[in-house]
């Protein structure tokens, strides 16, 4: 077939497909909607997390909701404070496992808060869903429990490749949140390192409510090492960046990339300029779903999402594919999670379960650098594991 | 008589003060023996000292003959030294009877056993099992416990005796000072200590006191009063000790203390800070 | 060795700031009396108020800083009027409690006011750094030593040759007196909030900025910090806060040095309780004798506790038992069986804070031991799950006694202060101590309960146990309180000196009464560790502690049925008020400030 044809040809079939896939004004679901319990911190230290989810979900059910919902049905959510505490989310598992409207669970923010609920959700079979929980024995708690958070064991040597195979550092010196999460991704980083042929040579754990690093960077400095790894949420790396700024120290900062947000470069300013990180999505990835996302969170809430924004909106949307798919009930959610393959996502492109850990195969890994107050591409290539 | 207390050299210091100053004294079995003096002569000091509230820079205090010096208060109370305090001390949210009862605490031998060495480290495990469980000989001295408290209470005719199960921050002032003496006589003591029982009472509440406190002399108790109003100390007492800037500058019969001129010559000093007695003692 | 150079200088920029907080504090305390917990609360509102006028208004800094002054002058001034002048005369406890509550209400107003987002202003003014030794020291730094400084020196002229700042200084010495000699105490008080509260607002936004971080969630380790200084230079001693904040930052700093930055904050409170069982007066205060008859230690707010008839009781207790079988909602069960684990920390705090008079803002610890013995226990050595809460309780109530013991001699806030810091410790204990505890990843697959090998698996069996736990050890406290230990304990309480003539050893009654309310406290952390089969140092926190107080409060101090009445009120309301999520917090700080203002005797009366 001559090219012109063949190009003509793709169009049409692309222009086919997009109309396929795209919300093209269907008409809106109606009648009564189908609710996900969500459990999570709306008050308390974690507060902000919660708006993020929030940002994420009603961003979600803009788009599933206005191209016919759940097979007609509106698909909604309750979301319950649990302030992330252990005590407060047993009680709402109660509340929601006894609700039968409810069909599954979302949440919650931290581990130890959904860990505590595993066992209540796990005896009345309804599906709990922590997409923050990267804690390796989350999804043990039984098989209803499921997460497309990426694990630790998957994402840190990831980190650990960029920053010994790729940037080249030989003596790094880590810094980690000493939480759970902190923690074992700090195991699971000097572990890699070490196998890529690097040396750890300082590891400082710090409180979350730590302000102060400056004793800290003096033992760091003392270490003498040529790169620092932050193991860190946005406001913590910010706060560490500038104060290694401040001290004089100059070597080149790699982050997990729980720092990718944009409130990262909000908090750090210049501080933040040249640090290494990486990232499930990327606003400048060229995936249809990551481009239409960004557009349509910009378009609603006037800024730039963030990975706890992708998160939630990714777990809705899974969610919706499991129930067209399979049903929505609560049996139905959990067989299809079991079964249901390639959901586009945007942090994985395709999601896909692992029915052994119940967690999402196929991380990938977008390395970037802050340039120019933005995250930018390094060197433009992938690490796909 | 023997000698119930005696008290050789105590000193006490504050920074560059001398509140009691190498005071000597002794008291006998039985005696009633008045401590006065100006304000800040260190009389209720000196209660402290004895009943081991404060600790002496030197000097010792002997009770019985048994050397007592620097032992904490709570075992001077086993060895029966009770005390009043000058600005009247009662459990506030105890009622009245409860008040009393605590002061016979150290008398309630059956709920604490006293083990020997370091087996008294479980004392406190026994006593509380003991509390709980409540056998036989325990329910039986709480109740004599009781009827003795009653007892002591209707010493104070119709002033107590119905308002027992009354809070001690409800009641009047006098009643309460009243309760604070019911609690040291429920004690058993040997050698009673009264700081200014009477302070801030009126005269017909001073004579009643008065009258008590002589009758508990007449019981043969031994006791230590530290008072204000010359009168009274006068009427009641065997011996007069007079204090002023921690020095003992008189010790007599109540005849001879009122004669001695180091004793008016003391009072005329501090007149200005002393209307009353002056004027008491003038008489 | 350059290095040590680098820890100090770092250790006084870091102590610098801790003294804006604490001279704060101690100008309060030195009048009032009062350790206020609301001084974080002002803070994090004068970081806000900076951010504001900066991002907003784009005020330049010396502008800025003065409206923040006034932002926390005032705040102070209403705090001073509305919170805590119409509770003088009130228990010592309620001004405490007063301004707890108020910090809870003003700390959710910035939150929902801002988002508990952090903010960072857009450019950070003064930029330029100076080279000291081997690192920097910026031009904020200098601010902020220049602003502590001229506090400072400011301070000491106003109270030095001012005819209110000679005030001040009698009222803090003597109040009554001061009173006497026509000093207008009011207008003292006044004056003081205001002036602590303005400096604590500046010290905020100069946090704010030296660290370009502006967040609610700052307010409650500004106070703790503030607390800890002001204590170890010497309570209500201007110089002497100043002093212990440098000395608290250059320890902190070492023991970064040394140990490694987790053990920033352990540091900081084993200073803390070091200097309160060595020298309560502080490291820095003057030599003064303290006179031979101390104050009456009476706090409790008097009345006359409502009788329950023993009858009544029992009803109580079978209708508990029976609602399984009338209102089988598995929701219901399991806020009751919160409630019940809750009365038994109630229990515990309601018999030493308010029969026995050792206001413990720690407890949270108790429960966080009890809950690791009996988890370890089960799960390690394979011990059956009711032998193991047995021990634990058993454990916590020797451990718990044995920590608290030195600070048995300090009194009133002193005590209270030692145990917040024993309590911050344990926790930190736990967090670091990995190798037992297994640090912050926790405990997890905690064996679920069961006694006497039968599985207690269904939401009946637990309630029922829980349920049964709780009224027997009521029925002991009970039991305790009816007995010559009734008494007694009360009389430690309420006056410890008369107490100790009538030969009640303080130590040991103490002793006796923290232990069983240790043990009551140890087994409801240990139920709640195999109900919950996952625990972690973060599960029993600080919050945890500051609510029992308020149960015991609500429910009347010392009194135990009100301690059950506390916890149930306690736990079910905020499951009614699940509808103000967002609002939660506040109304609850809300109802602890009215509880404490018009019965701060609680529901049922103090015993």
């Amino acid at each position: 077939m001559p090219v012109l044809h063949r190009r003509l040809l793709l169009g049409v079939s692309a222009a086919a497909v997009l109309a396929a896939i795209a919300p093209a004004g269907a008409e809106p679901a109606k009648g009564e909607p189908i609710y996900l319990g969500v459990s999570g911190p709306l008050t308390g230290p974690n507060a902000q997390y919660g708006a993020q989810w929030k940002m994420g979900f009603d961003l979600a059910l803009d788009e599933i909701n206005g191209s016919g919902g759940i097979k007609g049905r509106p698909l909604a959510y309750v979301f319950e404070d649990t302030q992330s505490d252990p005590r407060q989310s047993v009680a709402v598992a109660q509340k929601f496992v006894a609700d039968p409207k409810i069909v599954a669970e979302l949440g919650d923010f931290a581990s130890p808060a959904s860990m505590a609920a595993s066992p209540i959700y796990q005896k009345a079979k309804l599906v709990q869903f922590g997409f923050t929980n990267s804690h390796p024995d989350f999804t043990k708690g039984g098989d209803y429990m499921w997460s497309n958070s990426v694990s630790q064991a998957d994402e840190q040597p990831l980190s650990a490749a960029y920053a010994v195979k790729r940037l080249g550092l030989k003596r790094i010196a880590v810094l980690h949140l000493n939480t759970d999460w902190g923690r074992t991704s700090k195991e699971i980083f000097n572990k890699a390192a070490k196998e890529y042929g690097a040396e750890v040579v300082a590891t400082e754990g710090y409180l979350p409510d730590e302000k102060d690093f400056r004793s800290t960077l003096v033992r760091v400095r003392d270490a003498k090492p040529d790169g620092v790894m932050l193991i860190s949420y946005y406001s913590d790396a910010a706060l560490i960046a500038r104060q290694i700024r401040q001290s004089g120290l100059k070597l080149p900062i790699v982050a997990a990339s729980s720092v990718y947000s944009p409130k990262l470069i909000e908090l750090g300013g210049d501080a933040v300029e040249g640090i290494f990180t990486a990232s499930r999505y990327f606003p400048d990835d060229p995936r249809p779903q990551v481009r239409d996302f960004v557009a349509r969170f910009k378009a609603k809430y006037g800024k730039e999402p963030d990975a706890f924004n992708a998160y939630a909106y990714d777990t809705m949307i899974l969610m919706a594919q499991v129930m067209r798919e399979f049903g929505a009930d609560r049996k139905s959610i959990h067989d299809g999670l079991a079964k249901v393959k390639d959901v586009p996502s945007v942090i994985f492109g395709k999601t896909t379960f692992d029915i052994q850990t119940r967690r999402v195969t196929g991380a990938k890994n977008v390395e970037l650098v802050v340039k120019d107050g933005r995250f930018t591409l390094w060197d433009g290539g992938t690490a796909v594991r | 008589m023997s000698g119930m207390l005696e008290i050789r050299g105590l000193t006490r210091r504050f920074g560059g003060l001398t509140a009691v100053a190498a005071v000597d004294l002794d008291v006998a079995e039985h005696e009633f023996v008045s401590i006065i003096g100006p304000n800040g002569a260190g009389k209720t000091t000196l209660f402290n000292l004895v009943t081991g509230l404060d600790e002496a820079d030197a000097g010792t205090v002997s009770l019985a003959g048994r050397d007592i010096s620097g032992m904490p208060p709570d075992r001077l109370a086993a060895l029966g030294v009770a005390r009043t305090f000058q600005h009247g001390r009662v459990f506030a949210n105890l009622t009245v009877l409860d008040n009393i009862l605590v002061g016979a605490h150290v008398r309630f031998r059956s709920v604490r056993p006293a083990w020997p060495g370091p087996l008294s480290l479980l004392e406190p495990v026994a006593e509380l099992a003991l509390a709980l469980v409540r056998p036989g000989k325990v329910k039986a001295e709480e109740a004599q416990m009781r009827e003795e408290a009653l007892r002591i209470l209707a010493r104070f005719g119709e002033r107590l005796l119905p308002r027992k199960d009354n809070p001690a921050y409800s009641l009047s002032y006098a009643n309460r000072r009243r309760v604070e003496i019911g609690r040291a006589l429920a004690l058993g003591p040997r050698l009673l200590l009264l700081d200014e029982p009477t302070a801030g009472m009126n005269q017909t509440e001073t004579a009643e006191m008065q009258s008590l406190i002589g009758d508990l002399k007449k019981t043969g108790l031994t006791i230590l009063l530290i008072e204000h109003k010359l009168d009274m100390v006068m009427q009641l007492s065997d011996r007069v000790v007079v204090m002023d800037e921690g020095h003992v500058i008189a010790n007599g019969t109540p005849a001879e203390v009122r004669n001695d001129p180091k004793v008016i010559e003391a009072y005329l000093g501090h007149r200005r800070a002393d209307r009353a007695p002056v004027e008491e003692a003038a008489e | 060795m350059a290095s040590w150079i680098d820890y100090t200088v770092n250790g006084i920029i870091i102590g610098n700031i801790y003294a804006l907080l604490a001279v704060g504090l101690a100008l309060i305390f030195g009048v009032s009396r009062l350790i206020n917990f609301a001084h974080g609360s002002v803070y994090v509102v004068g970081a806000y108020a900076g951010f504001l006028a900066v991002t907003h208004m784009g005020t330049p800094l010396p502008v800025t800083l003065v409206i923040v002054v006034v932002v926390g002058a005032l705040l102070g001034l209403l705090i001073e009027r509305f919170g805590l002048r119409p509770l003088q005369g009130y228990a010592h406890i309620a001004p405490l409690l007063a301004t707890i509550g108020i910090s809870f209400v003003l700390d959710q107003l910035v939150q929902l006011f801002f988002s508990p987002d952090p903010r960072a202003l857009p450019s950070s003014l003064l930029e330029t750094r100076f080279q000291v030794g081997s690192g920097t020291i910026g031009a904020l730094d200098l601010v902020i030593a220049g602003v502590g400084l001229i506090s400072a020196g400011l301070l000491y002229w106003f109270l030095r040759f001012t005819r209110l700042g000679w005030a001040v200084r009698a009222t803090a010495q003597d109040r009554d007196a001061a009173q006497q000699m026509g000093v207008d105490v009011d207008a003292v008080h006044r004056t003081v909030f205001a002036i602590a509260s303005g400096l604590g607002a500046v010290s905020g936004l100069l946090v704010g900025m030296y660290y370009n971080y502006f967040d609610p969630a700052m307010s409650f380790q500004a106070t703790l910090k503030g607390v800890v200084a002001q204590v170890v230079g010497g309570v209500g001693n201007v110089p002497g806060a100043i002093a212990g904040s440098l000395l608290l930052g250059l320890v902190e700093s070492y023991g970064i040095a040394l140990f490694g930055t987790s053990y920033r904050n352990l540091f900081a409170f084993i200073l803390l309780v070091v200097v309160l069982v060595l020298r309560p007066n502080g490291l820095f205060a003057s030599r003064r004798q303290t006179p031979p008859e101390p104050m009456t230690g009476t706090f409790i707010a008097p009345s006359r506790p409502i009788n329950v008839p023993p009858k009544a009781l029992l009803g109580a207790a079978v209708a508990a038992a029976l609602v399984p079988l009338v209102f089988p909602h598995p929701y219901v069960m399991q806020t009751l069986i919160n409630a019940w684990l809750y009365a038994l920390l109630g229990l515990s705090l309601t018999l030493i804070a308010g029969t026995v008079g050792l206001v413990s803002l720690g407890h949270a610890a108790l429960l966080a031991i009890g809950g690791y013995t009996s988890a370890l226990l089960a799960l390690t050595f394979g011990v059956p799950v009711g032998l193991a809460i047995l021990s634990a309780g058993l454990f916590t109530a020797l451990l718990g006694t044995m920590l608290v013991f030195p600070s048995f001699r300090l009194r009133g806030h002193y005590l209270s202060i030692a145990t917040l810091a024993i309590g911050e410790i344990v926790s930190l204990v736990i967090l670091n101590w990995e190798s037992v505890t297994r640090g912050p990843i926790g405990v997890s697959g905690i064996p679920s309960l069961s006694l006497f090998g039968l599985e207690l698996d269904t939401d009946r069996s637990i309630y029922w146990f829980t349920l049964a736990v709780m009224v027997v050890l009521a029925a002991l406290q009970f039991r305790l309180l009816g007995s010559h230990l009734g008494r007694v304990l009360r009389a430690v309480r309420d006056d410890d000196v008369a107490a100790r003539s009538y030969g009640i050893g303080l130590d040991r009654y103490k002793a006796l009464a923290f232990s069983v309310g240790s043990f009551a406290a140890g087994v409801s952390g240990a139920i709640t560790a195999h109900i919950y089969s996952y625990i972690n140092h973060e599960t029993f926190n600080a919050q945890l502690s500051i609510l029992a107080l308020t149960i015991v409060i609500l429910g009347g101090m010392g009194n135990v049925t009100g301690a059950i009445v506390g916890s149930v009120l306690l736990v079910g309301l905020p499951e009614v008020f699940r509808v103000a999520a967002e609002y939660r917090v506040l109304i609850y700080g809300l109802v602890l400030l009215l509880l404490v203002r018009f019965r701060p005797q609680g529901i049922m009366g103090t015993v």
